[in-house]
């Protein structure tokens, strides 16, 4: 286990192995000195001090109250295992994680292909676009607050906008938000339309570095748009992909903000999200120690989901590269 | 950036360091004695109010006018977090690095885990004294600052639950106006008469986020049908008939009559209101501000009766009081947080914000009197705080029973199973966290 | 891509058909809030909620600019996110290019630990990280705002991702003509990351700027208020200043709009040129 853990990261470079036209033989492994060490620790070692530095102790802690019963105000108590053990027994901890699954599942695919495709919208030369590049941000920097606000107005079963355009167009009226069946699904839709603004940024820019020559050299050849697209600007968004789908998973597995505005996880329980979950556990119910022991297993699931990427982007990144 | 290097590494140092020491629960006794004040010794305490930008200012107001009395206190005034929600957060953080307040707004419900902190100051001789007057505050008030026999803080907010009710909707409806012997049935057959699916008009609203806002609208009844929340056990009661029966007339209510608003997100049913959607609401003395300023044509009554009773509930809030080992500061902690909760200094504060007055001896100042005519229906309120005899449970799994409970309601409101299959989940689940 | 065929039959591109109602679309909540936010009282505690005011009023800005100390949130947090920007660039793109280019013992190791740092919900790591900031007696004062933000797994990953997608090959030629690394770096990459450049700073103004819940644990000083700290105060639990809410949103959303503009001209910039000649 530890092995393929250390090693993962690697994988986590697929794009490393460059498209063809650029390849060129690594320098040999005997030029590596002790300059070279210093060199390259010397590049990373201030943020990562930084970043670990910050991370290592309350993860540590964190890491000892999920073996406590602890409501971090009265003494705790040591339990060993027995909140890990508790969470197989908890039918709300299993619902919670279906919802997350089901949620990331829905969210991670979409927000990558609208992300992908509005950029490349937005990244052709058309009048307006200083306009909709910015509109297509708003609701990432509106704040929480407003977009809350706005969402329980926008699906509010009596008075919604969105009932109102379903009641227009002759269609049967819905619950939204308070129809356990469909509460999720709107959730991703809400999710979508604040978070796909961090996607189209990030493949804005990506895009930038694509070659203009290259795009030309392929046009002369005859490719039409699609082939442009997959055989030159796909392989060259694909590392960023490799970023835009872990990160993406991640902030998916542990959404919670949305929840926390919109529906605190009703209606009867069928938004409560894992890490809405364990919040509620840790600073609403007094049940600090089980929700770390939760976090942990929030923890251990996403390092699953990562790998997972990670070989995925290495496989095809030897096959398609 | 070498200093942040420096610094970062200096982190990684102290995490191994601390990493034992904190985990190891508190080295606080909260033995201190409370003295008097000493006026000649300079103290400086920290007061985490809990509250809102607006009322920060008339507290603020309130500590200055202290301050200027007691030139040796300085009082470091912070709102802590916006919602009380939030404070419970700041404090396990206050508690867990030894950096916490003197004194702090706190939910009357987390009294029994703060009782147990090993933080608090323990004032039961202060508010032992004879001119203390800790008779003046309400009975379940009083109860909630107990734990374990030990007085961990004066009230900071009494309320209890009424019946709003728009006179405008009962008019139009040609219904009489609610009595003081109201039943749930003159209830059930007023809320059915105000309902009016074309005009989005519901006869009453019940949150239904599961939160303890859902739960505790839900005990004055099982307490009016004889029953009662726990037994003398400690274990849940509340699936009894008395429970069934209680959560059955609101289910009859919410899906047969459907003239319930159910509101899950706690958020809109009060607006709702009053903008005059809604006919009767169960509420308490805070939204009076907000009908005030809705211009809403509202009155109150006591709650709707089971056999003559209108038994009701209260959920005071408390100023929880903390100790740091000087017994200076647990001193003029004490000295002012008293002093607040005076007539002459609540009228300013509780009575200015629309609450009721924490006291018994405010109701002989004549700004209860102006009270009572800026905010009609607040005597109904304050007589009505002799209604609520028994006080809600202070015990340390109240919280996460509630959260069951309040599933349960939401649950069966939305039409979604059995009263009595419900409540016996809600029961088996408490279970584990009341033992 | 049929979007882009439409353009035979239309007088305009196809891809307006996409842009222009997605544009309003995502536009919609800014509106709102900067319409609500010239409400008077009547309007902006209206039920259900109003889309235009009645009129206008301004009482929401004069409340907040006369009444709360705006100005110096404000400042603060300008403090807070000009610091983390600059940590942000200088300390992320060194790390990132040296995790994507340099081969040193131990990068994988560490780069995994980095990237893992951010898998532990970070709900749960808000109380230990304020007992080693008062530990360290770093609360209650903007440092304990601005340390979290002097660098970040996001930045560094990010960063590396870009510069992988780099081609090595100027790199390469510098470091035969006898440039060092830094050098490289510094000449040659960075000129080349500027798309990349901009959107760090963007998505790190962004997080700075909007940082609520670490804030709500770290300052109780209410000199050291950031604004979203200060904007929170006006909601309570019972009661919400809706006009100070809503004009304190519009001023804090502003600067980040301007931020935007500002950084995505470095996107526009280097169409016209591609990064790569030869």
């Amino acid at each position: 286990m530890t092995a393929t853990q250390v090693r993962a990261p690697d994988g986590l470079g697929a794009g490393e192995s460059t498209p063809a036209r650029r390849r060129r033989a690594k320098p040999p492994r005997s030029r590596r000195t002790w300059r070279e060490q210093l060199t390259g620790w010397g590049f990373v070692l201030p943020a990562s001090v930084i970043v670990v530095g910050l991370s290592v102790f309350p993860a540590g802690w964190a890491f000892v109250i999920s073996r406590q019963k602890a409501d971090l105000i009265s003494p705790a108590e040591n339990v060993g295992w027995d909140n890990y053990r508790l969470i197989l027994d908890d039918p709300n901890a299993l619902e919670a994680a279906k919802h997350t699954l089901l949620f990331t599942a829905l969210f991670v695919p979409t927000s990558i292909v609208a992300g992908i495709l509005l950029a490349v919208a937005l990244n052709r030369p058309l009048r307006f676009q200083w306009f909709y590049r910015t509109c297509i941000f708003v609701p990432f920097v509106a704040s929480a607050a407003a977009t809350g606000i706005l969402a329980n107005f926008v699906f509010d079963p009596t008075y919604g906008i969105a009932d109102n355009l379903l009641r227009v167009l002759g269609l049967p009226q819905q619950g939204f938000l308070e129809d356990p069946n469909q509460a999720m699904a709107v959730l991703v839709l809400i999710c979508l339309w604040g978070e796909v603004g961090f996607n189209v940024v990030i493949y804005l820019a990506a895009l930038q570095s694509i070659p203009n020559d290259v795009v030309e050299a392929a046009v002369v050849d005859g490719a039409g748009p699609i082939s442009v697209f997959r055989y030159v600007t796909m392989p060259e968004l694909a590392p960023v992909t490799v970023f835009t789908a872990i990160w993406q998973t991640i902030t998916a597995l542990q959404l919670f903000d949305l929840v926390y505005t919109t529906t605190k996880g009703q209606p009867g329980d069928a938004t409560v999200t894992i890490v809405y979950y364990l919040y509620r556990q840790a600073f609403e119910l007094f049940h600090a120690g089980y929700g770390s022991a939760l976090a942990y297993c929030v923890f251990a699931v996403t390092m699953v989901f990562t790998g997972l990427l990670v070989w995925y982007a290495r496989r095809s990144g030897t096959e398609a590269f | 950036m070498r200093r942040p290097s420096r610094l970062t590494a200096a982190l990684a140092v102290l995490a191994l360091t601390t990493l034992a020491a904190c985990s190891s629960g508190s080295d606080h006794s909260g033995t201190t004695a409370v003295t008097t004040l000493d006026p000649d010794k300079d103290v400086t305490i920290t007061w985490w109010t809990g509250q809102d930008s607006e009322a920060d200012e008339l507290l603020q107001k309130l500590a200055d006018e202290y301050t200027a009395d007691h030139p040796n206190v300085t009082i470091d005034l912070s709102p802590g977090a916006d919602t009380t929600d939030d404070l419970l957060q700041k404090l396990q953080a206050g508690f867990a690095s030894g950096d916490y307040p003197d004194v702090s707004y706190t939910y009357g419900s987390w009294a029994s885990v703060l009782g147990k902190s090993g933080r608090t100051l323990d004032i039961s001789d202060q508010v032992a004294q004879p001119d203390a007057g800790w008779d003046e505050f309400p009975e379940a008030a009083r109860a909630t600052a107990t734990v374990d026999g030990q007085v961990i803080g004066l009230p900071a907010v009494v309320d209890n639950l009424g019946l709003i009710y728009n006179t405008e909707l009962f008019d139009e409806a040609g219904l009489d106006y609610p009595t003081d012997d109201w039943t749930w049935d003159d209830f059930r057959a007023a809320a059915k008469a105000l309902t009016d699916p074309s005009k989005n008009q519901f006869g009453t609203a019940y949150p239904t986020d599961g939160g303890e806002d859902t739960v505790w609208r839900f005990w004055p009844q099982v307490w009016q049908n004889g029953g009662d929340v726990l037994d003398d056990d400690g274990m849940p009661a509340f699936n009894s008939q008395a429970g069934v029966d209680a959560l059955e007339y609101w289910r009859e209510l919410a899906v047969d009559d459907q003239s319930v608003y159910l509101d899950q997100t706690d958020q809109k049913f009060e607006p709702n209101f009053y903008a005059g959607h809604i006919g009767m609401l169960i509420s308490g003395p805070w939204v009076l501000y907000d009908l005030k300023s809705h211009k809403t044509p509202y009155a109150v009554a006591e709650l709707p009766g089971t056999d003559g009773s209108h038994q009701t509930i209260s959920g005071p809030d408390l100023w929880t009081l903390y100790d740091h080992d000087d017994s200076q500061r647990a001193a003029a902690t004490f000295d002012f947080i008293n002093w607040l909760t005076q007539p002459a200094q609540d009228v300013r504060w509780n009575l200015a914000y629309g609450n009721l007055p924490l006291r018994s001896s405010a109701a002989d100042t004549p700004e209860f009197a102006q009270y009572g005519k800026d905010y009609p229906g607040a005597d109904v309120f304050f007589k009505n705080l002799e209604n609520a005899t028994t006080p809600r449970p202070t015990v340390v799994g109240y919280t996460a029973m509630s959260r069951a409970v309040g599933s349960a309601i939401s649950d069966v409101l939305r039409g979604d199973g059995d009263p009595q299959d419900k409540l016996d989940e809600a029961a088996d689940a408490a279970k584990i966290d009341l033992q | 891509m049929a979007v882009a065929r439409a353009r035979r039959v239309l007088p305009f591109s196809g891809w307006h058909l996409l842009l222009m109602p997605t544009a309003l679309l995502f536009a919609l909540p800014l509106v709102w809030m900067v319409l609500s936010s010239f409400m008077p009282a009547g309007d902006i505690n209206h039920y259900p909620p109003r889309f235009w005011p009645s009129r206008i009023s301004f009482a929401g800005y004069t409340g907040l600019f006369q009444d709360s100390d705006i100005l110096r949130w404000l400042l603060n947090t300008t403090i807070v996110s000009v610091i983390a920007i600059v940590a942000h660039l200088v300390l992320c793109s060194l790390a990132g290019y040296g995790f994507a280019r340099l081969r040193f013992v131990g990068r994988g190791a560490a780069f995994f630990l980095i990237v893992a740092t951010i898998m532990v919900p970070i709900q749960l790591l808000m109380i230990p990280t304020f007992v080693m900031f008062s530990r360290l007696h770093l609360t209650n004062s903007l440092a304990a705002a601005f340390v979290p933000w002097l660098a970040s797994a996001f930045g560094i990953f990010l960063m590396r991702q870009f510069f992988l997608s780099l081609p090595v090959e100027l790199e390469e030629a510098a470091l035969l003509d006898g440039c060092n690394r830094l050098q490289v770096f510094w000449r040659i990459v960075l000129p080349l990351a500027k798309p990349a450049l901009a959107t760090l700073a963007i998505f790190t103004l962004l997080g700075a700027w909007n940082d609520l819940i670490w804030p709500l644990i770290a300052i109780n000083n209410q000199d050291s208020f950031t604004l979203q700290l200060g904007l929170a105060n006006f909601q309570g639990v019972r009661r919400t200043q809706w006009q100070l809410l809503m004009a304190g949103n519009v001023v804090a959303t502003l600067p980040l709009l301007i931020g935007f503009v500002v950084a995505q001209k470095q996107f526009v910039q280097t169409m016209t040129f591609s990064g790569l000649k030869g």
